[in-house]
């Protein structure tokens, strides 16, 4: 019993898509000009990584690396997401683990990692790995439960994800505006301060207030510790942002701006969601499939 | 380097003042968001390798004997017509259910989806589960009576994003159809569930133990292993279990028509209930076996508990984010 190839191949095609759309952005966003100010970017590698494992698991043809490279990756990014959100929750608490920001990811890589680190072999194919799960035999994980768990909780932050993304004060914030920057001599020692949000519906408020460029001046609020070192100001379309604590320059798990007065639609925030929503539901199907 | 306002906003205006311009869910989107994400897990589900085979066709028709002709006879020809086109058809209705799911968590969707939720659902009652097994007498609370799927399409009804009076509701469930109509939903539904556990097919001596043990096979030890302890438990006390369950059932039914305090304790019955039922009578809808069509009644019962959760103030907030021109679930008004 397997499932036709055809259907994980639309699957496998839409991981390719995601993949290719997370390379552009890190050739658009080219982090590796700006060193330590280029946060984000590990999202987009994660994504990118995903992908391609993805791609590789449901169509034995776009396989790419050995599993046990995939291991070590997923394990990598894992730890990486993990570091971040365990930072977060000593200065936010819990708010940090059901917010928006790293803990999305978080469990992202570790499913991947658990998806790769628990398949065992079908028999009928002898042992094959996870080569793609149209094979002679259906693939299955160790601890179900651990996957089906996985697989509810990817599923339910694509859910959260769509809503946000499709909210009332959303629509029509995830385009050029949304990721336009201006150089930095425009406005003196201002960084990007990639701060994120505290919350699902923080994160996504700032998102929902990029059409709202004349707004008048405003100081934000400090919900948290991590932004009370943001100060910002919004004066017609551009604003200014003042270093922030240094941590928090350095803080990930949010889109990336790229240096220039362009605009950049590939890299609205509303792409990477999107990307994430892809995965997530597709992460959870093969989960669910190989249980 | 500056940032254009959208991305200041982002980074910094963290604030209330930000947050502010976007109300988080009410109840009712999170009830509609929880709705969502079971439809896309039985999307998901839908996609497994066994339904791709005839056994899928074959599992359908197993639910039309003992059904009147006139609602067996489009079951048998449905199951053959799958039989014969498994891949195709399946594909189709995974891809339904998974669009259904994304449809109700996108806000512009949510009507729609909710709409065609309701069409399919009562589709999916007749064709799929042979009306739950209501008229062949096979119907069980244990299995899922009166069938999982129409308790999707009762959940879009009651969440459907719209007001029917200008006065705040009582529970959630209530906005949409009013609350007299929305008790004598739950009356019914769980009235016939305590109707159906006293059925001689299910207060036989061994009937639930027969029920529970067969879940056993092909799932994970720990829970085969409460399977079997809780088969153990029943075994040839079917009469006893059926009473104590539909005296249960009974008195989850009318405790919404009781003072907040006993409604709430009847909603939290009714929570317990569903939980054991999709445990112990269920298995988790048999996912954990690889063998499941949807995840079953369990998380379905236990959201519609939720909807009907007695609001604290007694009356639940219609419209908290209608100075935007937007009801609280992010629905135009």
């Amino acid at each position: 019993m397997t499932i036709p190839a055809s259907i994980l191949d639309i699957f496998a095609a839409i991981m390719l898509v995601v993949a290719t759309v997370s390379a552009a952005r890190l050739v658009v966003a080219r982090p590796w000009l700006r060193g330590r100010g280029a946060v984000g970017a590990d999202i987009d590698i994660s994504h990118l990584l995903m992908a391609i494992a993805m791609a590789g698991t449901l169509a034995a043809g776009l396989r790419t690396l050995p599993n046990d490279a995939w291991d070590v990756i997923f394990a990598v990014l894992t730890a990486w997401f993990g570091y971040h959100v365990a930072r977060d929750a000593r200065r936010a608490g819990v708010r940090a683990l059901s917010g928006a920001r790293c803990a999305p990811h978080l469990v992202h890589t570790a499913a991947m990692l658990y998806m790769f680190v628990a398949v065992t072999a079908p028999a009928a194919s002898g042992g094959s790995g996870m080569s793609g799960m149209g094979g002679s035999g259906t693939q299955t994980l160790s601890l179900p439960i651990l996957g089906f768990l996985f697989a509810l909780i990817l599923i339910g932050y694509s859910i959260w994800d769509l809503d946000q993304l499709s909210g009332p004060g959303a629509s029509g914030h995830y385009s050029l505006a949304a990721t336009r920057i201006v150089p930095a001599s425009a406005s003196g020692a201002a960084i990007p301060a990639l701060a994120g949000a505290e919350s699902p519906a923080a994160a996504f408020s700032g998102l929902t207030s990029a059409a709202n460029t004349a707004s008048p001046a405003s100081t934000a609020s400090p919900a948290s510790t991590v932004s009370a070192a943001s100060t910002v100001s919004a004066a017609s379309t551009v604003a200014t942002v003042t270093p922030p604590a240094e941590a928090d320059r350095v803080a990930s798990c949010d889109p990336d701006p790229v240096p220039g007065g362009a605009g950049y639609p590939l890299l609205a925030p509303w792409v990477a969601t999107s990307c994430r929503i892809a995965m997530g539901i597709t992460m959870a199907l093969m989960l669910i499939i190989m249980i | 380097m500056a940032v254009s306002g959208g991305r200041a906003a982002r980074r910094g205006g963290l604030g209330a003042g930000e947050v502010a311009t976007r109300a988080a869910p009410d109840a009712r989107r999170m009830l509609q968001l929880a709705l969502a994400g079971v439809w896309l897990l039985d999307g998901v589900l839908q996609y497994q390798s066994f339904m791709f085979t005839k056994a899928f066709g074959q599992m359908l028709a197993a639910t039309a004997p003992g059904n009147p002709g006139v609602i067996a006879s489009p079951i048998n020809w449905d199951a053959r017509l799958i039989e014969h086109h498994a891949v195709a058809l399946n594909a189709i209705f995974a891809t339904i259910q998974l669009l259904l799911g994304l449809g109700i968590a996108c806000r512009p969707t949510v009507r729609v989806a909710l709409g065609a939720s309701i069409a399919w659902a009562l589709a999916v009652w007749w064709f799929g589960e042979g009306l739950g097994g209501v008229l062949n007498g096979t119907a069980s609370p244990v299995n899922g009576a009166p069938g999982a799927v129409i308790i999707y399409a009762l959940l879009a009804v009651l969440l459907w994003p719209a007001d029917r009076d200008a006065t705040p509701a009582p529970f959630t469930a209530a906005r949409a159809v009013g609350a007299p109509a929305a008790r004598a939903l739950w009356l019914v539904l769980w009235l016939s569930q305590a109707y159906f556990a006293l059925l001689p097919a299910n207060r036989a001596p061994q009937a639930l133990h027969g029920m529970i043990a067969g879940l056993a096979s092909g799932e994970p030890g720990w829970l085969g292993a409460i399977d079997r302890s809780a088969a153990s438990l029943t075994s040839h006390q079917g009469l006893t279990a059926s009473v104590v369950l539909a005296l249960a059932l009974a008195a989850i039914a009318v405790g919404v028509y009781l003072p907040a305090p006993a409604a709430r304790a009847a909603v939290v019955l009714a929570i317990v209930v569903a939980a054991v039922i999709w445990v112990v009578g269920q298995a988790f809808g048999g996912i954990l076996a690889g063998r499941a069509t949807d995840p079953g009644s369990g998380p379905l019962l236990l959201l519609l508990a939720l909807a009907y959760w007695p609001a604290r103030t007694g009356a639940v907030p219609r419209s908290l984010g209608q100075s935007q021109g937007h009801a609280a679930d992010g629905l135009p008004t």
